[in-house]
């Protein structure tokens, strides 16, 4: 494997997985429902940046092709076939093309790619263990079953490459043609269903030797909740309740038709934003707070 | 009290007539280590399984089975799950979770045990068994031998009284073989857990047993000390050994003429040569240097070899020079491969795990594409847009795990989906299929279902199936493995047979043994090249640690016999 370029190890990950999971529901949730600019803008930056911090330069390229493609292809749909709108640009055969068509076009894209940004970082903090964790405390069987998915992705992976390469070394391999390429692969999955399924039987041979079924399942895990943790939670209440009670009362919303008028009046909507603003800032303070740290460590060694 | 008692137990199977256990009785101590030895398919398993509640098998039974003097099924549930631990073939099958630390505590969520409580254990196990380096691990990044290892730290997590093994080894390289085997001896030394192992590599487990159960078709053969096992099926004279007598270790087979009454059987290497030091010291001294010069005895095996030296025959394989790496900033995992197969030879390549070997037999095939260096089948070039010619009726290769390749629900369909691609005859196809049916000794099961027959079995019919694409090249990967002494025999008879008919055989092998005693050529792969090739007696006269038992044993002597049969024969004419 090639080495991960940024941080693979960062301090945000080092957090309890309740953490995690609040953060980027909050932080999701609410840019999911904003089309102000303000909003938009910081919520943009901040996904983006902390992707960028989390891998490095690696997925960029990718990423900004990604947002490239959204940005282009949402503006102009929507200018084009949005006709709402009092400022007229120009016509096309006679339908009226707007300003603020494009501005709705542009902001939405905006948001979309913004949300696609976190999910991006979220992905790398929360690993499949927290996944885990958090579905086995609504109830044991669930963490469970997450756990043997995540152990048979990969294990049927395996599994389907030496089918191929058996098939392969039976000359199978290079089949030419749509029909015969389509059998082929047909055949293939069928072993592999086959096999898996033959495979299950000594699993659940195994689950049970090991008492699977008894009453009273508990689900193990390796997280604390240190007093860190608390105080990040609290803080995340605290200002996710203040940027989550914005969003409801429309502060982060924009009006576009018939012309642009912002959500809600100045004062609310600032502290709404203010809240908001830290969220966003939250990782990238304690990753620097961290670092900080651990150089201080160092130094004393 | 004894641990397990098991009383005039039969069972059958449904819609079988034959009974897999008949009348089998047997008391086993509290700390007894037993080792359960047979040809597969003699219900080693079936017996193993009725010591575990929730394994039982269905079907027609009599008997009891008692478990510190309470009937197996009438035990409580979680008393059950954790008192008694069972241990399987497949490393990969019985592991349910995606992470080390959450296998170790599987068992101990099950039985409802506090995160705390389960901590405690789970660290415990971790350090007892030496695994803290990949307790965070995911369970895929693991080798065969760190998975077997994983399963039984999860099971000993459960604190069981009893362990139950049903040939935990057999798919693992002799490496990690050996040092799971070490660990059940250590949990039983240490820790006082009776311990019920069936297995192969009797080798291994033979020293390490108080008592040996020797099973033949669902019955109890012998059950008594390793040492005196030997005699036991022996028999009385030459020739009237029972066939189990050839899946012994090849020390107790060595010397067992040469036991007199009541003496026990050495069962290491050490025994062996202190054995064989007190039989040339008691043999006269005018007869010992010429048996020392004797040529090494014949071996219908090597002919080939022979005939090799002499003329130069065409090659069936070539690779010059072959470098490869994975990706672009790993290591190489060939450094200048170099090495031609003859035309009609069996060719063993043997060395350790993670050398390259698989990847040789990949390349050989097509399937990676070396950064440098060429590969030749027939003296056709190894490359993209030669396949057609590569495949048909000259190149095919016979994967690790038979089931790889296994389709349909029947041997005989299996069998003809082999031709599903070829232009020929329906009659001339079921011809075929008969006589692959017969070659491979599998004809009474050819309405079986292929998950259903044994792992000789299986062996048997993936071999069939890839003979049937008529290869004049084949190639096998790890052939021996799990499967019993027995079958070994079988199989070096077959491809003995095919390559007598001129097929070239290119095995890559753990299985120092077989080779030894079979291939023509034997080379050690190190390191992404070849370090020695040569006929088996040279190649392992030259080794000092990667040889034989038999050689080992005899090598200050007599440093060419290599298997436990020249061996054996330069006994007898000593004494």
């Amino acid at each position: 494997m090639r080495k991960r370029q940024g941080k693979a190890v960062c301090e945000f990950a080092s957090f309890h997985p309740l953490v995690t999971a609040l953060y980027y529901l909050l932080v999701i949730g609410v840019s999911m429902f904003s089309m102000d600019p303000l909003f938009l803008c910081a919520t943009c930056a901040a996904a983006w940046g902390y992707a960028f911090f989390l891998k490095g330069k690696q997925n960029v390229r990718k990423n900004i092709i990604m947002a490239g493609f959204v940005l282009v292809l949402m503006t102009v749909v929507n200018t084009l076939f949005t006709h709402n709108g009092e400022t007229v640009l120009f016509y096309i055969n006679r339908n009226r093309v707007t300003l603020e068509a494009f501005l709705y076009g542009l902001c939405a894209s905006v948001m979309l790619i913004s949300v696609i940004m976190w999910l991006e970082s979220f992905q790398i903090l929360m690993t499949s263990d927290k996944l885990i964790y958090l579905f086995g405390k609504i109830a044991p069987v669930f963490g469970l079953v997450i756990s043997m998915i995540f152990r048979f992705i990969p294990l049927l992976k395996a599994r389907y490459a030496e089918i191929a390469m058996g098939q392969k070394c039976m000359g199978r391999g290079a089949q030419t043609g749509f029909v015969k390429r389509s059998r082929q692969l047909i055949k293939e999955v069928s072993i592999l269903i086959a096999w898996s399924l033959e495979a299950s039987i000594e699993s659940a041979d195994s689950m049970a030797a090991r008492g699977y079924g008894l009453r009273g399942r508990s689900s193990f895990h390796l997280f604390k909740l240190t007093g860190r943790d608390g105080a990040a939670l609290v803080f995340l209440v605290a200002a996710g309740s203040v940027a989550v009670a914005g969003a409801v009362t429309g502060c982060t919303a924009m009006h576009f038709y018939p012309r642009l008028a912002s959500g809600s009046e100045d004062g609310w909507k600032m502290l709404a934003f203010a809240a908001f603003a830290a969220l966003l800032c939250m990782p990238f303070i304690i990753e620097m707070a961290g670092d900080y740290k651990w150089k201080k460590s160092a130094l004393k060694n | 009290m004894e641990k397990i008692s098991v009383e005039k137990l039969t069972f059958t199977y449904p819609l079988c007539e034959t009974p897999a256990l008949k009348e089998i009785s047997f008391q086993i101590r509290q700390s007894e280590f037993i080792v359960l030895c047979g040809k597969s398919g003699c219900g080693k398993s079936t017996l193993l399984k009725h010591l575990k509640k929730n394994l039982i098998p269905y079907g027609k039974r009599t008997g009891e089975i008692y478990y510190e003097g309470t009937e197996i099924e009438q035990l409580n549930d979680r008393k059950s799950a954790s008192a008694i631990g069972f241990v399987q073939q497949n490393p990969d099958n019985q592991i349910v979770t995606d992470t080390v630390w959450h296998e170790l505590a599987f068992g101990l969520e099950n039985l409802g045990l506090p995160v705390k409580v389960i901590k405690r254990r789970v660290a415990e196990m971790t350090s007892y068994f030496g695994i803290q380096t990949w307790f965070r691990k995911k369970v895929n990044q693991l080798s065969g031998g760190q998975k077997q290892l994983l399963n039984l730290a999860s099971i000993m997590a459960m604190q069981p009284e009893l362990l139950i093994l049903d040939e935990p080894a057999s798919q693992l390289d002799p490496i990690a073989a050996s040092d799971f085997l070490e660990t059940v001896y250590r949990i039983n030394r240490e820790l006082g857990t009776t311990v019920i192992i069936s297995e192969h590599r009797l080798e291994e487990v033979f020293p390490m047993a108080d008592r040996v159960m020797v099973m033949d078709q669902g019955k109890i053969l012998a059950f008594d000390n390793p040492g005196k096992i030997g005699a036991v099926l022996a028999g009385d004279k030459p020739g009237g050994e029972h066939p189990m007598f050839y899946g012994l270790p090849c020390v107790m087979r060595m010397f067992q003429h040469t036991l007199r009454d009541g003496e026990q059987s050495p069962l290491t290497i050490r025994d062996g040569r202190l054995k064989m030091e007190a039989l040339l010291a008691a043999c006269p001294k005018e007869k010992f240097p010429n048996i020392c010069k004797e040529a090494f005895p014949e071996n219908k095996y090597r002919r080939k070899h022979a005939l090799r030296k002499g003329e130069k025959t065409d090659s069936a394989i070539v690779l010059k020079d072959l470098w490869f790496r994975y990706e672009r900033d790993m290591p190489d995992v060939l450094r200048g491969l170099s090495f031609e197969v003859g035309k009609g030879e069996w060719y063993c390549l043997l060395g350790g795990n993670g050398t390259g070997k698989s990847t040789t037999l990949k390349a050989i095939c097509g399937i990676i594409k070396p950064q440098r260096g060429t590969a030749l089948v027939d003296g056709i070039k190894v490359e993209k847009g030669h396949e057609k010619e590569l495949f048909n009726h000259r190149l095919a290769m016979v994967p690790q795990d038979p089931q790889a390749l296994f389709t349909e629900i029947t041997v005989e369909e299996e069998l003809y989906e082999a031709m599903s691609d070829m232009e020929i005859q329906e009659e001339e196809k079921i011809k075929k299929i008969e006589a692959m049916l017969d070659l491979m000794e599998i004809r009474h099961l050819r309405k079986a279902n292929p998950y259903d027959l044994s792992g000789g079995e299986q062996q048997r019919l993936a071999i069939g199936k890839i003979l049937l694409l008529e290869p004049t090249v084949l190639l096998l990967d790890e052939p021996t493995k799990g499967l019993d002494p027995f079958f070994k025999r079988t199989l070096a008879d077959i491809l003995g047979g095919l390559r007598d008919q001129g097929m070239t055989i290119f095995m890559v092998s753990h299985d120092i043994e077989f080779c030894a005693s079979y291939g023509d050529t034997c080379a050690m792969f190190f390191d992404g090249e070849l370090v020695s090739e040569a006929d088996p007696a040279d190649f392992f006269a030259g080794n000092n640690f990667y040889t034989t038992a038999a050689n080992r044993i005899v090598r200050k002597w007599n440093p060419k016999l290599i298997t436990c049969e020249e061996v054996q024969k330069w006994i007898r004419e000593i004494m």
